[in-house]
């Protein structure tokens, strides 16, 4: 059964790549399901999915500061919740239009992350996630004390966009931009890794002596990095508040960041598929699946344990994340299936 | 940075490529390279000998500028034709002048396929940017196919074009040493570096090298400076040779005057074997 499925999917590939490149298609049609994916389960899955995206994507941006230049960062968190905050004040405060904020709040966390690249350069390891922690826990602390601003400890709210004027969107249609956000970020770091500056930025990573024998301006990269790190990052924030309709502190504390560092480390390091699948494990099991099996469900903070526990058997067993695992079983299948081809 | 220290010409003779001039580095209280003056010309393959620890790998370290020399000078007739004074650049400027090294302990890249660690060569050749790359423009997409072609040319060059699709994590050290050599070969150099190409190779292997150093010689127009423990290579292919020890220089000249030099045969005999 599967096996005749994966044949049907591999035709539609083969015919359609004509039109797109064969990777395009792929998340083209991953987006598709991710559209109508809320319609098929039951239960509040929108809301849980549409989490799931928004981590997604700052997930991806760590992914490519650690699984690609080697740069570790805890303050995730912090660039998501000062862009949430901003797109909320623009909008909501002063009217802006839904991109024209966009674009401004994203900016200056961009900057923000711009000069932790610049700090990079002097510290490193853990001395660098303690940096970046620390301008989270400021930034935290501003969206606490800064009321006129921030709203203080209520937070702020923010509606569902409004994109042109033409399109007032509702939950269902906000859901819809995350997806295509999602899926255009795919699309555009799948460019990124396999071209000059992904080569450029593993390689950084893999020797800096290397790098800087072959060319490669290791403070240019860090700081290239950094902005696409903390661009995503502020992206998935913009999202977030205009998705959730509300931003409050809490939200964004050194949970939030270890949490993206998981998506990684569990769905798998330089991977992008990986990463949206860790996404999924992290931010939908407990709510998707773990509270629907009877009794066990009920345990408190048993979702936590069995992260934990993830963690460490993957860390352990499988360094490359349970996408790892899926692509072994993908590939034990198509083999198979081409021997017999061939045959 | 102190430009105007850096673009300081210096008239070197047409036929010269390389010119080290009283270069002096020292860590603590030792002296790694101590007052070395030798020159390369141009299309000649030069050695640089001496017993393990005598400064070699320091001197390429100070050529490249992965060591700021506490003395001296390097200057370098670059691809241009320009000369320049190489002390005080950044690092990763050198090899837009056309000077490119390889590691004594293969530097390359295990989680990127051979031809993707040969690209990586290639790095400076690439005018497009990561906005271009990401949004993958016509014009990244030539760039990427150009280099592409080449590296794949330099895979067949090096008899190597089979594995062009293998992780580097997984290949001997024989087939590393030769990705690197391709890697390096991507800038189109008119200066490598090699520091000891030959380190791990089995015999047909290396006399398989000797060739390969020649033919990259000719057919890239470069000149060669390497560093090799093996003195039967180092003979059979130098042009000429710098002998040092304890970062002081003990004779430059052909292998034959090498050989015979006494300063050298001392260097050499005092140490063992
Ligand atoms: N970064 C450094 N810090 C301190 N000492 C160094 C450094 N680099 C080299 N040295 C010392 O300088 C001396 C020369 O080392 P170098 O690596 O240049 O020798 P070499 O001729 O390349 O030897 P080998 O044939 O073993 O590669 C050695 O005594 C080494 O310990
Ligand atoms: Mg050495």
């Amino acid at each position: 059964m599967a096996i005749i499925s994966k044949k049907i999917i591999k035709d539609i590939f083969f015919k359609t790549s004509n039109i797109l490149p064969k990777p395009y298609v792929n998340y083209l049609l991953f987006g598709i399901i991710l559209v109508i994916l809320p319609y098929i389960v039951n239960g509040s899955t929108l809301l849980t999915i549409g989490s799931v995206i928004v981590y997604a994507i700052a997930a991806l941006g760590l992914n490519l500061l650690l699984g690609y230049s080697g740069l570790i960062s805890l303050g995730t968190a912090g660039f998501m919740g000062l862009s949430s905050y901003f797109a909320s004040y623009l909008t909501k405060d002063l009217n802006f239009p839904f991109f024209a904020s966009l674009l401004i709040s994203v900016f200056i966390p961009v900057i923000l992350g711009l000069l932790v690249g610049l700090v990079s350069l002097r510290i490193e390891g853990y001395y660098l996630a303690i940096a970046t922690l620390a301008v989270a826990e400021i930034l935290r602390r501003i969206f606490e004390k800064f009321i006129a601003f921030t709203g203080g400890y209520v937070g702020k709210t923010a509606d569902y966009p409004n994109i042109l004027n033409v399109f007032m969107l509702d939950r269902e249609g906000t859901y819809i931009i995350l997806v295509i956000f999602l899926i255009v970020i795919m699309i555009l770091t799948h460019n990124l890794i396999q071209s000059p500056t992904g080569r450029a930025l593993l390689t950084m990573r893999g020797s800096d002596a290397a790098a800087q024998a072959m060319g490669i301006d290791i403070l240019k990269y860090r700081l290239i990095a950094f902005a696409l790190a903390t661009l995503y990052a502020s992206i998935a924030g913009v999202l977030y508040v205009h998705f959730n309709e509300l931003t409050y502190p809490t939200i964004w504390n050194l949970g939030l960041s270890l949490n993206i560092l998981a998506i990684i480390i569990i769905g798998g390091i330089r991977s992008i598929s990986g990463t949206v699948l860790g996404a999924f494990v992290v931010y939908s099991f407990s709510d998707l699946i773990l509270k629907e099996i009877p009794f066990i469900g009920e345990i408190p903070g048993l979702s936590n344990i069995i992260f934990g526990v993830l963690i460490i058997v993957i860390i352990l067993f499988y360094p490359q994340g349970l996408i790892q695992i899926f692509k072994n079983i993908l590939k034990s299948i198509f083999i198979r299936k081409d021997v017999k081809a061939s045959e | 940075m102190s430009k105007k220290a850096i673009v300081v010409n210096k008239e070197l003779s047409n036929d010269i490529v390389l010119q080290v001039d009283n270069l002096s580095i020292a860590f603590g209280g030792l002296k790694a390279v101590d007052n070395l003056s030798f020159n390369i010309k141009k299309n000649e393959i030069f050695g640089l000998i001496g017993p393990n620890g005598a400064g070699k790998t320091t001197v390429f370290n100070c050529i490249t500028q992965f060591y700021r020399p506490n003395n001296g000078e390097v200057y370098f007739r670059t691809k241009r034709d320009k000369v320049v004074n190489l002390v005080g650049r950044p690092v990763y400027r050198i090899i837009r002048l056309g000077l490119v090294r390889t590691f004594q302990n293969v530097e390359l890249i295990r989680e990127l396929s051979v031809l993707d660690n040969l690209l990586v060569g290639a790095h400076i050749k690439y005018k497009t940017g990561f906005i271009s790359h990401m949004l993958k423009t016509k014009k990244a997409r030539k760039e990427e196919l150009d280099n592409r072609k080449k590296a794949i040319e330099v895979l067949k060059y090096l008899g190597i074009d089979h594995l062009k699709d293998f992780l580097a994590a997984g290949l001997s050290y024989g087939i590393l040493k030769r990705v690197e050599l391709g890697r390096a070969l991507m800038s189109d150099p008119n200066l490598l570096i090699l520091d000891e190409p030959a380190a791990g190779l089995n015999e047909t292997e290396t006399e398989q090298l000797a060739e390969t150093i020649r033919k990259i010689r000719d057919d890239f127009n470069s000149s060669i400076l390497l560093v090799e423990h093996d003195m039967r290579l180092v003979m059979n292919i130098c042009d000429r040779i710098c002998a040092i020890s304890f970062g002081k220089l003990l004779a430059i000249g052909t292998p034959k005057e090498i050989q015979s030099n006494k300063n050298v045969q001392e260097a050499y005999l005092g140490k063992d074997d």
